[in-house]
């Protein structure tokens, strides 16, 4: 197990230090000089700004250099300060990464508390008039744009019903912003929990299990589930790290003050340090998800373990 | 495997609970809460130029002069001035007994750290081409301070009045984290937080005296609190309106017809704003190195039916290069020397330049996000093809446009690009900013535009500088430069709620909390 655990740690590593190097790159890759956006507005600014501000972020440097000094400055926790405003990138993403962990999370739970009972029982009446409207309604739960189901509930329970503020920060201003990632995302998880069940079902130990005479209901419960609920845990961890930077409509829609935002923010200002923070902790977020499903992995499943 | 899951659920649980509950507190009941659709770049006002920042800075700090409602400079901090014969000396008187939000009285030695400041040999401010050609501010005795020019410059003074030149307490240098998490300065308003992209929340500033500013309370506010929210989705201010949790917003462009029929919002649309939008072209490789190209765009253009549709009567035709309420506009000289609409001229001078519905010339239309712009463009794209001018447009941020615009003037190929510039200022001195060598784009530039532009900011006397102003405006609508298309155009309309009282927007679009009560 240890070596299986130092294994995936040391793959998990080398993908953030590849990433890294992709972060590096970025700067030089797309359109657009940042320090020439930087003093775009800027009346009157003189070649030697420019070289200067040009110095100031490295970017005159060897590009191996400028990696190593983003890995060193990263080591030490900085990441640079923004193109507008000089402010540190870091401390901005650790102020709102908290915001975007609390959504993604309250979400999940929603679409947990949905998806799975409702993929279950769809899978329990397969072929039923039950599993048609159920999965109907997933179907369409599936198809509603974020921005569009946001827009309805913030109309519906802030404004008409006034339950709910219609945005901002706090407990209350989470229920909204997590009712729409989260039902959009119960949608998923019921149809994924119900091929999975389905296909479980058919496997010749739950028949064994039936013959064996064990009740319908401990047979779902010890095996179906056990083993059905393997690929949904992960669709699921991968849809929580999704979330991560893929709030941002709904972030934007309800004013929530998460990492998504912030990104958008600073792809439009072509704020480059931001982005390449925001990518560098995206990618660190799946990579940590990856390494604990297969962590998970080798728990529920001893053969994945000796492979590994 | 139902452990492991119920486990999965709670840890999320228990993660969330702290974390939503250490969020930013949301604002109390009896706070002004103003939504915009973006965040401040920053609270130094030396290093950014947005409408966003400028007007939270108009809270936060104080300036020198102040703006009467027609735009002219008046006294505030400073109240008197006297300048030299020769023009190259102001000498200012200030208000005894003015203080910072650090508790220190506002003296000449704290103009004089914001002076030398904004022009810091290393890092200047990026406004500091309009602060004039100052060779050094004296100061004189505590309350008098001499701004000595090396020539004359008469677009100082209403320069002083506009929040570019806030006035800095001297705290500012030794308090850490200015411009972040700090800001001291001597206006309405006190900084308490910025949440950068969330919300800044400011507190009354209790020592605050009301001596020039557009403002009826000469005292305090009467709030205690202004929190300023960043807010993208419209749709989400209106409800924040309509539910009270925001106070004052800019509404979705498309709802104000409605808003203001059904009365359920007060509309307040901001009057001289100084905002201009305008076409401007990339000059240096063809088509539009050709004055023809340019007019065949002017000719092709309906600016008053494109914004009949768009804005209704939000918005105004601006036949100047310079906006309603700067010094100088004259409608009916402008559009004297202006293209009017006439596709007819347009299609025979793109004729002559070989172009026409077999060969249509093609070129990129740049165009600022949001406001409604979008929708501007496009049928600005439409009135352009039927002159077959095939204009692909591309939608970017202001920041990334300004960048745009310099790189296409510096590019020598490539297909045509013209954008739909907007600027906002106070004095006409915005067309020596645009269009005297270098340029602020790197665009067009003449030995005569300069000589003309350069006797703009030497002419005290105003009949003369007037015409002097004309003459540049001329030369830029006759060889279709800079051709005008409507004012204002961004954060110029403000949604409030019926209950709350005194609100209103200065010249230059500098929202007025000091009056406001509910």
């Amino acid at each position: 197990m240890a070596r299986f655990l130092a294994g995936r740690l040391l793959m998990g590593l080398l993908a953030i230090l590849a990433t890294t190097v992709a972060v590096t790159l970025l700067i030089h890759l797309v359109p657009g000089d940042p320090v020439q956006i930087m003093y775009a507005q800027s009346q009157g600014t003189t070649p030697e700004q420019l070289a200067e501000m040009r110095h100031m972020l490295g970017l005159d440097r060897p590009i191996l250099e400028q990696w190593l000094r983003f890995v060193l400055h990263l080591l030490h926790g900085d990441l640079g300060v923004t193109i507008r405003g000089q402010q540190p990138v870091a401390q901005l993403i650790l102020q709102r990464l908290p915001n975007t962990l609390a959504l993604a999370a309250a979400s999940m739970a929603i679409a947990t508390a949905i998806g799975l009972p409702v993929g279950f029982a769809a899978a329990w009446w397969r072929g039923r008039w039950a599993d048609t409207a159920l999965m109907t309604v997933a179907i369409a739960g599936v198809s509603v744009p974020h921005f569009w189901l946001g827009l309805i509930l913030m109309s519906v329970f802030a404004v008409q019903l006034e339950w709910l503020p219609v945005g901002g920060t706090g407990w209350a201003g989470l229920v909204l912003p997590a009712a729409t990632l989260g039902l959009s995302n119960a949608a998923i998880v019921a149809r994924m929990t119900r091929s999975a069940m389905i296909e479980v079902m058919s496997q010749d130990f739950v028949r064994t299990a039936y013959a064996k005479g064990l009740l319908r209901a401990l047979v779902l419960r010890r095996h179906v589930l056990r083993a059905g609920l393997v690929p949904v845990v992960t669709m699921m961890a991968m849809q929580f790290a999704y979330m991560m930077g893929g709030a941002i409509v709904v972030e934007n829609i309800f004013a929530w003050n998460g990492i998504g935002r912030l990104a958008i923010e600073a792809i439009f200002q072509r704020d480059y340090p931001v982005i390449q923070g925001f990518i560098l902790v995206f990618a660190t977020t799946v990579i940590t998800v990856s390494i604990l499903l297969d962590l998970l992995y080798a728990v529920l499943d001893p053969r994945i373990r000796v492979r590994g | 495997m139902f452990s492991v899951l119920k486990n999965l659920f709670l840890r999320s649980v228990v993660v969330a609970l702290p974390i939503a509950t250490a969020a930013v507190p949301p604002a109390v009941a009896k706070d002004i809460v103003w939504a915009r659709y973006g965040d401040i770049d920053t609270l130094d006002p030396h290093r950014a130029t947005s409408t966003l920042s400028l007007q939270v800075w108009s809270l936060i700090y104080d300036t020198l002069l102040a703006t009467d409602a027609d735009g002219k400079p008046v006294p505030n901090i400073a109240r008197s001035w006297t300048v030299s014969e020769d023009g190259t000396e102001y000498t200012f008187k200030l208000a005894d007994g003015v203080k910072c939000h650090d508790g220190a009285q506002l003296t000449a030695e704290d103009v004089k750290y914001t002076v030398d400041r904004a022009f810091d040999a290393k890092n200047p401010s990026v406004t500091k081409a309009s602060w004039g050609p100052i060779e050094s501010a004296t100061v004189v005795d505590p309350l008098t301070i001499t701004l000595k020019l090396k020539t004359p410059f008469v677009a100082m003074v209403p320069f002083l009045a506009d929040s570019f030149s806030s006035i800095l307490c001297r705290g500012n240098a030794t308090v850490g984290g200015f411009g972040t998490s700090a800001a001291i300065g001597s206006g309405p308003w006190k900084l308490v937080s910025w949440t950068k992209g969330d919300r800044i929340v400011l507190a009354k500033n209790p020592d605050y005296r009301n001596l020039g500013k557009l403002a009826e309370n000469k005292g305090p506010p009467y709030m205690d609190r202004l929190v300023i929210t960043t807010v993208p989705e419209p749709q989400a201010r209106l409800a924040g309106l309509r539910t009270g949790v925001i106070q004052v917003a800019e509404p979705p462009i498309d709802d104000v017809p409605d808003l203001q029929k059904s009365k359920s919002l007060n509309i307040v649309v901001a009057q001289n704003t100084g905002q201009n939008v305008f076409w401007e072209f990339a000059v240096h490789r063809p088509p539009f190195n050709d004055e023809r190209a340019r007019k065949a765009v002017a000719y092709a253009t309906d600016a008053q039916a494109a914004i009949d549709l768009v804005y209704g009567d939000l918005s105004l035709r601006e036949h100047c290069p310079i906006s309603r309420g700067v010094f100088g506009n004259d409608q009916d000289f402008c559009a004297r020397h202006g293209q009017d609409h006439d596709p007819a001229k347009a299609i025979a001078l793109l004729k002559e330049l070989g172009y026409g519905p077999d060969r249509p010339l093609e070129v990129t239309m740049l165009v600022w996000t949001g406001g409604n712009r979008e929708k501007l463009a496009e049928v600005f794209q439409s009135q352009l093809a039927e002159a077959a001018i095939k204009a692909k447009i591309e939608i970017m941020d202001i920041g990334t446009m300004n960048a745009r615009v310099r790189q296409e003037n510096e590019k020598p190929t490539g297909i045509g690009s013209m954008d739909m510039m907007t600027w906002s200022w106070y004095d006409p001195d915005i067309l020596f900013a645009l269009w005297h060598t270098p340029g602020a784009y790197r665009g067009f530039t003449s030995p005569e535009l300069d000589a003309m532009l350069d006797k703009t900011r030497v002419l005290a006397d105003p009949a003369a500088r007037k015409a002097a102003v004309q003459d540049v405006m001329a030369y830029l609508l006759d060889h279709a430069i800079h051709v005008p298309l409507y004012t204002p155009g961004w954060e110029w309309v403000f949604a409030v709620r019926p209950d709350v009282q005194g609100f209103h927007v200065a010249p230059f679009v500098y929202p007025i909390f000091n009056d406001v009560k509910f």
